[in-house]
């Protein structure tokens, strides 16, 4: 009886009135964070530069300050918050997170991380193991990636415990991109270098303020550039690598420079390079 | 603003190094007005994004006769005076780049400076030329002690072979190779070249901006008749021009309206110049209408505005005509969410000082069909016009382009 009793004191009494008050907390958080999110998303996909970033970055920031007043607001209602109580109810959620939701709450955990220490955030170009594309939506439990294919990938914040994080531009407008040539030995790479750098300089897409840098290097089956250099928006990397390839090709072909025939053997090596 | 003692101090010829080029006062409180302005006009409408003392359905257009009398065309001669001191003075230079944005009038100054001083002008190579790479026209500058290139936009492509015939020019004229060089180029054109050529070392030289008190002077001098209309500013109601006959400044007299102009035009004449011409109205009823409400509104202004503007208002009674100038920020403003494909092309435009129809598919990534569309819509909101069969952007609507292409990071002029 006196389990019962104390068990009881745990909870505060429910009546109808603090029924409603709990109901009212829940929709308005509901509705509050759905309201926060599509409208700040909204306003950042209409923005350009740096201050898309910094309004995406507000999306999971504004969801969790919800959250922490919402819980604020309704444990004291719920329960008597009492250091005994706490220590009671939290030993109980440890002990069910420990043994049924372990994965399922690391996630909401790293959830919380990744909203604080911003490894990504929407808008940031991502890769995450095998996957690559922008961050479109950074939920509770996961970060929505599109990728360049179009796809949805909705992948889980646990990852941030042990997968390396790739980000391209990490919150801000520089994303470097890169476009290869793959030639034959026989050419004046001198020419080649200046010819590919006037590429970059003559694109439409390219951010100015950042460096445009050819790198050559010697293959047992020819030479391999590759331009490195920053489009103006994030956005814009597949135009901005088409564009380079495009007319680096045409420059280079009405230069009579070839371009190398690849072994399979080496086609691998190089596809592993062009990652790296 | 210091006090002036002389009309002579509020001359608009002064050329000065691009380092000590200095945007008017209140540029940045502008560029965050047109924000506001485009923002509001978004969610109120234009016609109530900010009310006027004057409607514009109140006012007409002057006819071509009296805006070529009140606002004949600029008269670039005394720049191009106070640049041949500069270039006397840069004699062991072997280039001077004169530079100005778009309107800005390089090409008239360095053309006039070279008629001047009898010194040769380099034509422009044509687009043929410059798609092929050909060097031909470089030649023409050497064997020569002394030549010049106003406008120097023309003979360059941002294209991998459009690229080196200013490349080799360039490379020749600062090696001193081709003798001493005088060149005139657009300010983007020049921002662009800076990144592709490189163009360290060469002194380059601009007008300095205009504040408002020096465009009030201006345009009270600009008519060739001795007296100026009085010209009221439709926002406010207020006069705005200086008192051109009087040889003293007046510290108290404040030129907000102008000062405002001032700043939305980055202090340059040339695009001010344009402001000036496009919304110079007269009252549709020959002014009898609009002058007593004028008036009421004066009474109610500040003591000090009152005591200096009734000096040259007691001299304005006496002429039979008023003008009113439009809010210059009420011009062809682009979407905020104005995409890629225009973006680019008001780029490539701005760096190529205006371009024709069939270079567009040498400049931009995009198909001619997409280009010739972007173009066409552009044209018909008035962002671009056609000037000698180069599409341009207008000049009201040049500081929405700029902004916007800054907003985007774009490359932008350093002017």
């Amino acid at each position: 009886m006196d389990d019962q009793k104390q068990y009881a004191r745990l909870f505060n009494e429910f009546d109808s009135q603090t029924l409603v008050i709990l109901g009212v907390i829940l929709a308005s958080t509901v509705l509050l964070i759905i309201a926060s999110q599509r409208g700040l998303s909204w306003l950042a996909n209409r923005l350009h530069g740096q201050v898309r970033f910094r309004v995406f970055a507000l999306v999971p920031l504004t969801r969790l300050l919800i959250l922490i007043t919402a819980l604020a607001i309704a444990v004291p209602i719920v329960i008597e918050p009492s250091l005994r109580n706490m220590v009671t109810l939290l030993g109980a959620l440890g002990l069910a997170i420990g043994f049924a939701l372990k994965d399922y709450v690391s996630s909401l955990i790293a959830g919380v991380v990744s909203a604080v220490e911003l490894p990504y955030r929407p808008g940031d170009w991502v890769k995450i193991e095998d996957t690559y594309g922008e961050v479109k939506h950074v939920g509770m439990r996961t970060v929505e990636i599109l990728t360049p294919d179009d796809d949805l990938v909705a992948v889980p914040h646990l990852k941030l415990w042990d997968s390396a994080i790739y980000n391209a531009n990490n919150g801000g407008t520089s994303l470097q991109c890169v476009a290869s040539f793959y030639l034959h030995p026989e050419h004046e790479a001198g020419w080649v270098r200046t010819a590919l750098r006037d590429v970059a300089l003559t694109s439409a897409y390219l951010k100015f303020d950042k460096p445009i840098i050819v790198v050559a290097e010697e293959k047992p089956w020819g030479t391999h550039y590759r331009i490195r250099a920053f489009p103006v928006d994030p956005r814009q990397q597949f135009l901005f690598i088409t564009d380079l390839t495009v007319r680096g090709k045409q420059v280079l072909s009405a230069a009579g420079v070839t371009p190398a025939l690849l072994p399979p053997d080496a086609a691998l090596d190089s596809r592993e390079a062009a990652h790296q | 603003m210091a006090q002036r003692s002389t009309k002579s101090a509020f001359s608009p010829w002064e050329v000065v190094a691009l380092e000590l080029f200095k945007t008017p006062e209140q540029t940045q409180a502008s560029q965050w007005r047109r924000s506001w302005r485009t923002a509001t006009t978004w969610i109120v409408g234009k016609e109530a994004s900010e009310r006027q003392a004057k409607q514009e359905s109140e006012l007409r257009k002057l006819p071509e006769v009296a805006l070529s009398h009140w606002v004949p065309p600029i008269d670039w001669a005394p720049a191009s005076h106070a640049f041949g001191k500069v270039t006397e003075d840069n004699t062991d230079a072997p280039l001077v780049l004169f530079i100005s944005p778009p309107h800005g009038g390089h090409g008239a100054v360095v053309s006039r400076w070279a008629q001047q001083q009898g010194v040769n002008c380099i034509p422009p190579p044509t687009l043929k030329e410059l798609t092929e790479g050909c060097l031909e026209w470089v030649e023409h500058c050497s064997h020569q002690r002394q030549w010049a290139i106003p406008t120097l936009e023309r003979h360059f492509l941002r294209h991998t072979q459009g690229l080196q015939g200013v490349r080799e020019l360039l490379e020749r004229a600062l090696s001193g190779r081709l003798g001493q060089g005088v060149i005139g180029c657009d300010s983007w054109t020049y921002a662009y070249l800076q990144h592709a050529v490189g163009l360290e070392g060469v002194p380059v030289v601009t007008l300095q901006a205009l504040e408002g008190e020096q465009l009030a002077y201006y345009f009270a001098q600009l008519a060739d008749s001795s007296v100026y209309p009085t010209v009221y500013s439709s926002r406010t109601g207020q006069s705005i021009l200086a008192d051109a006959s009087n040889d003293t400044a007046d510290s108290e007299r404040s030129y907000k309206e102008l000062q405002r102009l001032a700043a939305h035009c980055r202090g340059h004449l040339g695009i001010a110049w344009h402001y000036w011409r496009e919304r110079l109205r007269e009252p549709a009823d020959n002014g009898d209408k609009g002058r007593p409400r004028q008036r009421s509104q004066e009474k109610s202004q500040g003591k000090s505005q009152g005591k200096s503007q009734g000096k040259s208002q007691g001299k304005s009674q006496g002429k039979s005509k008023e003008l009113w100038l439009l809010d210059a920020l009420a011009e062809a403003e682009l979407a905020l969410d104005t995409g890629d494909v225009p973006t680019l092309l008001l780029h490539a435009l701005l760096i190529h000082g205006g371009l024709e129809d069939q270079a567009l598919q040498y400049v931009l990534p995009f198909s001619n069909h997409e280009a010739l569309n972007a173009r066409l819509a552009l044209a018909r909101q008035g962002i671009l016009n056609c000037h000698q069969g180069r599409w341009q952007v207008d000049p009201l609507s040049y500081s929405g382009v700029r902004q916007l292409l800054e907003s985007r990071r774009y490359l932008v002029d350093p002017l």
